[in-house]
């Protein structure tokens, strides 16, 4: 089923007396369950398109469609409620919340859904275990590496089972060992769970999880590819 | 969510602790300035009360109308009968007679003949049956030698007359005026005592008799200026004071007799009235000074907690949370650090008047000089509406200032988020 549709989609951005053109007339379907990552040379519209996927912005010319919802039409409450709702976001920084706990953080992403406090602490303790953190829900961001300050991230952006998660280069500042880490537990929550992983990255170690692999260059899709990799296979 | 963000604001110390202390500060000087004010201004209407204008005070009339010439010829008359009806009539209140008149107070040589002469200020009251009237006018803490009067043609001068002239204890004064009909009064006391109040307007010239000496002197039998009248619970209470003066007047005054007596309240009286407004009217002041100078620096404290936690607003906003929320939310907390603040605050602020209340400062040297009755110590005094009135300014300042700073989360984009989370 398809859960992202784009169509002849356009992005230009004002810039001095003139237009820069970041996406140009992009054409893309990614159905619900699917594991795929955005790649291309810096500057090449990966963050642009995650941030119209998101909701976060809107699409100069043709279309975005979200969970059959067309992104350039809702209200700043409706694309709120679309992102509280379904959208989950992890991003290269943790950005986790110096003073609150492991727990906190996680739990901060369902305040503002209506939950009874017992369904809230499962949801969390759930989130956490699937990240292998349970041990550490007292401990503060602080006290954390990067590798489990991104996967509290994780769990904070998967805490409330969104059907999509995005992702603007998780692994960033990551090294190898931790990089794999978070791919794999990413690639186990899609299985499981069904979500929809869309990411944008350069990190040649996250290719080899990727089931698909659109390719950016200069604002267009020059390549759209299935990949049969080893780690893939594996889930 | 709200026990959330009470959760950041009592961690992140460096975020709240700063608001806290300028919310704490400001209640705080709020409440003591309020004290102190109230306590100044108490302290001299009680002072005016007990000294000229009692809680209420019933003159002729005619008198009332020319009371700075002191007009012995307009006192009142039949006093015993007029206090003993008033004593029924408000039983929870206490009614004194007092004559004021004024004369050349003269001090003989040896031989008799005038040494020194000096215009007296004359103030008679019950010296020798009211132990209240002399607590009232603070005469034996006043006294600078000797003792009050005790037996008739005993009189106390006042300290400054007595050092100029040389007027020693146990020696003869004369006083020397006219009385109640306008024939010559000339009347001896012995110095008993001196006498300083530490205020030039009572001080001057001042002499103090017994009442029963005065009136037989000025040919005033039964008759006094005026009548003062005091709440036994001490407290100045604009209500009572209203129903007491109304019902008396309407019984007792007679617009076509000048010569029927009429109450006056204390704030009719030497523009206390308008000293009274004056009081409410700096409070109100300062409060707004301190709401606007608060407000200032709050907003800046905002804006700087706006940056501290930029972060935390971007993964709200990218969380789904609306920017109207978040700003709602900004106000919670302001109202919180509001509340904090001010309890704070406000525990010192009283804690700091009543330390003011019981100690007071000593002005005394400083005023040396003014005319006005002003009490030597100026001490705070601590009222019912200092509980919350430091709320007032603590919690205006606080949501106006971060109402403010907050406006900033409009201005963010979503679109601008995972550039502004990446770095
Ligand atoms: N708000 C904006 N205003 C003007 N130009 C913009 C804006 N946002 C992005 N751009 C431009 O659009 C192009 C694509 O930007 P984008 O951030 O999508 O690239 P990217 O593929 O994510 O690059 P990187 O790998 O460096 O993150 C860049 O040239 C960028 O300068
Ligand atoms: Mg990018």
């Amino acid at each position: 089923m398809e859960i992202i549709r784009i169509e002849g989609m356009t992005k230009r951005f004002p810039v001095g007396n003139g237009e820069f053109t970041a996406l140009k007339n992009v054409d893309l379907s990614i159905a619900e369950g699917e594991f795929v990552g955005l790649v291309g040379p810096s500057g090449s519209g990966k963050t642009t398109l995650l941030n119209i996927i998101g909701s976060l912005d809107t699409p100069s010319d043709g279309t975005a469609t979200v969970i059959n919802q067309d992104v350039s039409s809702l209200s700043h409450k409706q694309s709120a409620l679309l992102r509280n709702i379904h959208l989950g976001f992890i991003f290269q920084t943790y950005n986790l919340l110096p003073v609150y706990t492991v727990y906190e953080n996680v739990e901060f992403a369902l305040l503002l859904q209506n939950m009874s406090a017992t369904a809230r602490k499962k949801a969390v303790m759930d989130a956490l275990d699937w990240v292998g953190l349970t041990d550490k829900i007292k401990s503060k961001p602080a006290m954390l590496s990067g590798g489990e300050s991104q996967r509290v991230a994780i769990a904070r952006a998967m805490v409330k089972k969104p059907k999509i998660v995005l992702a603007d280069e998780p692994t960033a500042n990551l090294d190898s060992e931790n990089s794999h880490h978070i791919l794999q537990t990413m690639l186990k929550l899609n299985k499981e769970l069904k979500t929809t992983f869309v990411f944008a990255t350069h990190d040649e170690k996250v290719m080899k999880y990727l089931r698909r692999k659109i390719s950016l260059a200069d604002g267009k899709v020059i390549a759209d590819e299935l990949m049969q990799t080893e780690k893939s296979k594996q889930y | 969510m709200i026990k959330f963000l009470l959760k950041g604001i009592l961690r992140d110390r460096s975020r709240s602790l700063l608001p806290i202390i300028v919310v704490s500060i400001g209640v705080f000087l709020t409440i003591v300035m309020s004290a102190w004010m109230k306590g100044i201004f108490t302290d001299m209407i009680d002072m005016n009360a007990n000294f000229t204008t009692g809680h209420v005070k019933i003159m002729t009339r005619a008198y009332a109308e020319n009371s700075n010439q002191m007009p012995l010829d307009l006192a009142l008359l039949g006093i015993d009968e007029l206090k003993q009806n008033l004593e029924k009539d408000y039983p929870d209140m206490e009614w004194v007679s007092r004559i004021n008149f004024g004369g050349l107070l003269d001090v003989p040589d040896k031989n008799g003949e005038t040494r020194a002469q000096g215009p007296a200020a004359c103030k008679a009251i019950d010296f020798f049956h009211n132990p209240k009237e002399i607590e009232r006018m603070n005469i034996s803490k006043s006294l600078v030698k000797g003792s009050i009067p005790k037996k008739p043609g005993e009189a106390i001068i006042s300290d400054e007359f007595a050092e100029k002239f040389g007027v020693k204890l146990g020696e003869d004064v004369t006083l020397f005026g006219s009385t109640m009909n306008g024939s010559m009064l000339f009347k001896t006391f012995t110095v008993c005592g001196t006498i300083r109040f530490g205020m030039t307007m009572l001080d001057r010239g001042a002499i103090l008799m017994d009442i029963s000496d005065a009136q037989l002197a000025l040919d005033m039998e039964n008759g006094s200026t005026e009548i003062l009248g005091y709440f036994n619970d001490g407290n100045y209470d604009k209500l009572k004071v209203e129903e007491v003066t109304n019902t008396f007047n309407s019984k007792y005054s007679k617009e076509n007799d000048e010569f029927s007596p009429q109450m006056h309240k204390l704030e009719e009286q030497s523009g206390l009235g308008d000293y009274l407004a004056m009081a409410d009217g700096m409070i109100g002041m300062m409060i707004t000074f301190f709401v606007i100078a608060m407000s200032i620096v709050l907003w800046n404290t905002g804006l700087l907690g706006g940056l501290r936690r930029y972060t935390e607003y971007g993964i709200r906003l990218a969380l789904g949370e609306e920017k109207k929320h978040i700003y709602k939310t900004m106000i919670y907390e302001a109202i919180l650090i509001g509340i904090i603040g001010s309890v704070l605050g406000t525990i010192l602020g009283l804690g700091m008047a009543y330390y003011l209340q019981e100690v007071g400062l000593d002005f005394s040297e400083m005023t040396k000089n003014i005319s006005m009755m002003m009490p030597p110590i100026y001490r705070a005094t601590i009222f019912p509406d200092l509980f919350y009135i430091g709320f007032i300014p603590g919690l205006i300042a606080m949501v106006s200032g971060n109402a403010l700073a907050g406006l900033t989360i409009y201005k963010r984009k979503t679109s601008q988020l995972f550039k502004e989370l990446e770095v």
